[in-house]
């Protein structure tokens, strides 16, 4: 007898639950976690990145986590773990990674009745996994100063990816709407979260800003908390991929920090409002030697940037000859109309430029 | 014709009293499984914000968090967490900001399980006991699947499509007499058994709703049944804690409670645990239970195989079966009696052959379908779940929908045309003594998301729900 | 003192609804309050024979559809 009235009808909602997956880059930089000790030893900052990680996975139960450490010369899985932990990556023919997940492993120890079983093996695979790395490092990796950033967020990526494509290859039986087209949201809602310690390795900055562009265009966030050190980059990073800049003044709050700012995903965020960076370093490297200018020269062609003129005006990576007009001087910079901070000298002091406008996307 | 036995988790749990909520958030996984289970993603989002902080917060820093576009999305993320009684906000007055803080309990029992350490033992105490080694994730899939499919059978061959299982293989005289008291098949005068509309809605829903329309039934019977000696809460508990097992692993029996091993045999009989023949002191939870949590309506999941195969009533073996065509002609290949029964919900079927059944969609049997409490978007979606693989292949390969758009429009217009009207069951608040107190109250009412309609001149306006609503008459009245 | 009165909102369109109220006029045993041209508050335990009530309304007022279903 209902058939007259509508109620029932309009009460369907299309609730969006689409996983979220939240990929942890974690910054190992064993001399930058030296000097960070007094206030926040490395191993606390696991221990409150864990909880936050079971705080991700509590929100549902489709949500996935991955956590990576981006070490001083490589990138390496903490979770999930690798099915060989050995003292290399074991590759097969395609140079793919095997993987698991922690639910395959056998060797673990029976869970506590006093621990959500998923908790555990996240915590028991991430501890195991940290102590192999550490162990396997040797001194000569010491002398590094900063971390190899761009494999970890490349790994990030990729796994976020795989998770995309999983789970729309088992989805296609449930969409008679039209295919899969640029517009459509995602199947799973990606995020990147970096606990960065270290500073922006120069050198990287082009694989770097590579794995950001791709990550844009995938509609992946990556948010940062920098505890210390002075990462440019991720700056740039999360300013292009709507990602929350975080810079902790005080590093034993790293908990706070993370359940506070960095809790809402993509999903929480159209609603709330997130902190933002008033300022972005929006400087970049150059291709020549690598280092972090203000300004510089900039290949009509192919964009390259350098530092100096090229020799014989031939760009380094297009090969173009490129017309100087009054070769060796020093570019003209036009003074803005209202000057908000002193100039320092290129290269040395780091200055953010306040641009409003950021590097344009893919 | 008005009961509702389907009757929601979120209802459900409404209704019950503070005092039962203080006693469910005891259990971390308890907690934890509400949290993950009920509430919007904004309100999971406020929660974990405000578990770590050692003071209340003011309402208006809540505020401060939410873009002004999404105040209707946070006042309603906070009437939920009221009503679960998440939450505690402190009553207006003049010398102090409102405060809101996470209840106690809550708190502490979410922060345990996030955390780990305690001594509760309620994520279920593994078994030490050696694992039968036949019993691995496939077959405790299977099991579950079977049992599963065996209540579906009982419900469907009530409409007179005969399970082709036979007579001993149904469900468990327990089960049927559930399913029975809690309306979704009766008894005819002539004391053989029908599906009412209720079990109409219960076959098309997915696999994690019929779950738990079938266990809020079974807490609801046993709640009015004083001698069971069981206590509905301690039940809820129970199953809050089943869904935070690990699949595939032996728990301990004898760590549960007397009145929680009582239960044990029934939750067998739904497929939710498995317990060995030789081995009655432990037992496995299946997939019904370990997803017993997941949110709502998906049970897909990237790592494991999806137990989406169960959902709305389709048989495992066969997923897409079923080829519809722009001239509302419908064929499935198919020799499940469950889902031959479950198409002739909406479907005329007029031919059977071997293994195929062909049929039309007409106006009269959406109308019906409608009539039995099915809705377009239902059977839109279980045509969609069970297409045939032809029909994606000629899809994808044209570029176009896989279910043909004209059917798809046409189902929808035969559910609307006979839309009328629309009806709200709520409360009418008339009378009030002037301007202001009917002002305040309306905004109050459309503030926490219960309002309905208003109109300002005859100072009258309907809300869904009235509890708040009277909270916040009485406490005006005492500051007056 | 305001009063909260238990019941169930209609929406409906205005030939609906004046249906509804001729369905009324009978005994006065349906409508609670009459709130506009597209709004009407009726008792909780009428509303199912009401919604019958009405169907037969329009049941008679409305041509066969025509359902030929030739194969």
């Amino acid at each position: 007898m209902d058939a007259v009235d509508v109620s029932e009808h309009y009460e369907v909602t299309a609730a969006d639950n689409s996983p979220s997956l939240l990929s942890i880059v974690l910054d190992t930089n064993p001399r930058a976690w030296a000097a960070l000790d007094s206030s926040l030893s490395l191993a606390q900052a696991i221990s409150n990145i864990l909880v936050f990680v079971n705080a991700h996975l509590a929100f549902s139960n489709a949500n996935q986590v991955a956590v990576i450490a981006a070490h001083v010369n490589r990138a390496v899985w903490l979770y999930p773990a690798l099915q060989h932990p050995s003292s290399t990556t074991v590759k097969d023919n395609s140079g793919d990674v095997q993987m698991h997940d922690a639910s395959a492993e056998t060797s673990l120890p029976p869970p506590s009745a006093n621990k959500y079983p998923q908790f555990a093996q996240i915590e028991s695979s991430v501890f195991s996994s940290i102590q192999t790395l550490m162990a396997e490092t040797t001194v000569q990796d010491l002398d590094q100063l900063t971390t190899q950033l761009s494999g970890a967020l490349t790994l990030a990526l990729c796994r976020i990816n795989k998770a995309a494509q999983a789970l729309s290859s088992s989805d296609t039986t449930l969409s008679n709407a039209a295919p899969v087209n640029a517009t459509a949201p995602p199947p799973v809602k990606g995020r990147i979260v970096v606990v960065s310690v270290s500073d922006s390795d120069p050198s990287q900055y082009i694989p770097t800003m590579n794995a950001v562009f791709a990550a844009a265009h995938n509609q992946v966030a990556i948010d940062t908390i920098s505890l210390a050190g002075d990462s440019t980059f991720l700056q740039q990073a999360c300013f292009n991929t709507n990602g929350i800049f975080l810079k902790a003044a005080n590093p034993r709050g790293l908990l706070t920090y993370l359940m506070f700012g960095l809790i809402p995903d993509t999903e929480a965020r159209a609603s709330l409002i997130t902190p933002t960076h008033d300022t972005v370093d929006f400087r970049t490297a150059c291709f020549c030697h690598g280092k972090v200018v203000d300004t510089g020269y900039v290949c009509s062609v192919c964009l390259s940037i350098f530092c100096t003129p090229p020799d014989n005006a031939e760009c380094l990576t297009c090969g173009t000859v490129l017309a100087l007009g009054n070769y060796g001087a020093k570019p003209a910079v036009l003074p803005r109309k209202k000057k908000k901070k002193k100039k320092i000298a290129n290269g040395s002091g780091r200055e953010e430029t306040g641009s409003a406008t950021g590097t344009p996307r893919p | 014709m008005s009961i509702n036995p389907s009757l929601s988790l979120a209802e459900y749990l409404e209704r019950l009293p503070g005092t039962t909520f203080k006693k469910l958030y005891q259990q971390p996984s308890t907690t934890f499984a509400i949290f993950r289970r009920m509430l919007p993603h904004l309100a999971k989002t406020f929660v974990m914000r405000m578990l770590f902080l050692p003071h209340p917060m003011t309402l208006a820093d809540l505020d401060a968090w939410v873009k002004p576009e999404a105040k209707r999305k946070k006042d309603q993320s906070l009437s939920i967490l009221r009503s679960l009684h998440i939450v505690q906000i402190s009553a207006p007055s003049k010398e102090k900001p409102q405060e809101i803080q996470l209840m106690s309990n809550f708190k502490r029992s979410l922060r345990l399980a996030l955390t780990g350490g305690g001594n509760h033992n309620s994520f279920g105490v593994p078994s030490s006991l050696m694992v039968p080694p036949e019993i691995d994730l496939p077959f405790l899939d299977r099991y579950a699947r079977k049992k599963w499919e065996d209540v579906l059978h009982f419900v469907v061959s009530s409409v007179g499509y005969k399970s082709s299982l036979g007579e001993g293989s149904g469900p468990n005289k327990g089960v049927k007499e559930l399913l029975i008291a809690g309306q979704l098949v009766d008894r005819r005068p002539n004391g053989s058994l029908g599906i009412t509309q209720a079990g109409f809605t219960f076959l098309l829903q997915e696999a994690n709703a019929q779950v738990w329309t079938l266990l809020l039934l079974w807490l609801e019977v046993l709640g009015n049944n004083k001698s069971s000696g069981l206590d509905p809460v301690d039940m809820l508990s129970f199953l809050f804690m089943l869904a935070s097992l690990e699949l595939g692993r032996a728990y301990d029996t004898n760590a549960l409670t007397e009145e929680r091993r009582n239960m044990l045999p029934s939750l067998v009989d739904f497929g939710l645990i498995y317990i060995p023949q030789h081995k009655r002191s432990m037992f496995f939870p299946t997939r019904l239970a370990t997803t017993l949590t997941s949110g709502g309506n998906s049970l897909r999941t990237i790592s494991e195989g999806s137990l989406g195969l169960l959902g709305g009533g389709g048989t495992g073996e066969q997923a897409g079966s079923v080829v519809i065509e722009t001239n509302y002609r419908l064929y499935a290949y198919t020799q499940s009696a469950l889902q031959i029964a479950v198409l002739a919900l909406f479907a005329k079927l007029n031919m059977r052959f071997p293994d195929m059944v062909a049929g039309r969609l007409s106006r009269a049997s959406i109308r019906q379908a409608i009539n039995f409490g099915i809705t377009a978007d239902q059977i839109i979606s279980y045509l969609s779940a069970h297409a045939h693989e032809q029909m994606h292949r000629t899809a994808a390969l044209t570029n176009k929908p896989v279910l043909p758009p004209t059917v798809v429009d046409q189902i929808r217009l035969w559910q609307l045309e006979n839309e009328r009207m629309k009806t709200t069951s709520g409360f009418l608040f008339r009378d009030f003594t002037d301007d202001k107190d009917y002002l305040d109250t309306a905004r109050f009412s459309e503030e926490i998301g219960v309002l309905v309609w208003r109109n300002d001149n005859t100072r009258m306006f309907f809300a869904n729900k009235h509890e708040q609503i009277k909270d916040f008459l009485k406490s005006r009245k005492k500051a007056e | 003192m305001p009063r909260a009165i238990r019941g169930v909102l209609i929406e409906c369109d205005p030939s609906i609804k004046s249906i509804i109220v001729n369905i009324d006029s009978v005994n006065h045993d349906f409508i609670i309050e009459d709130l506009d041209e597209e709004r009407v508050v009726v008792k909780e335990n009428m509303v199912q024979l009401l919604k019958q009530k009405l169907e037969d309304r329009l049941k008679e007022n409305l041509p066969p559809v025509d359902e030929s279903g030739s194969e």
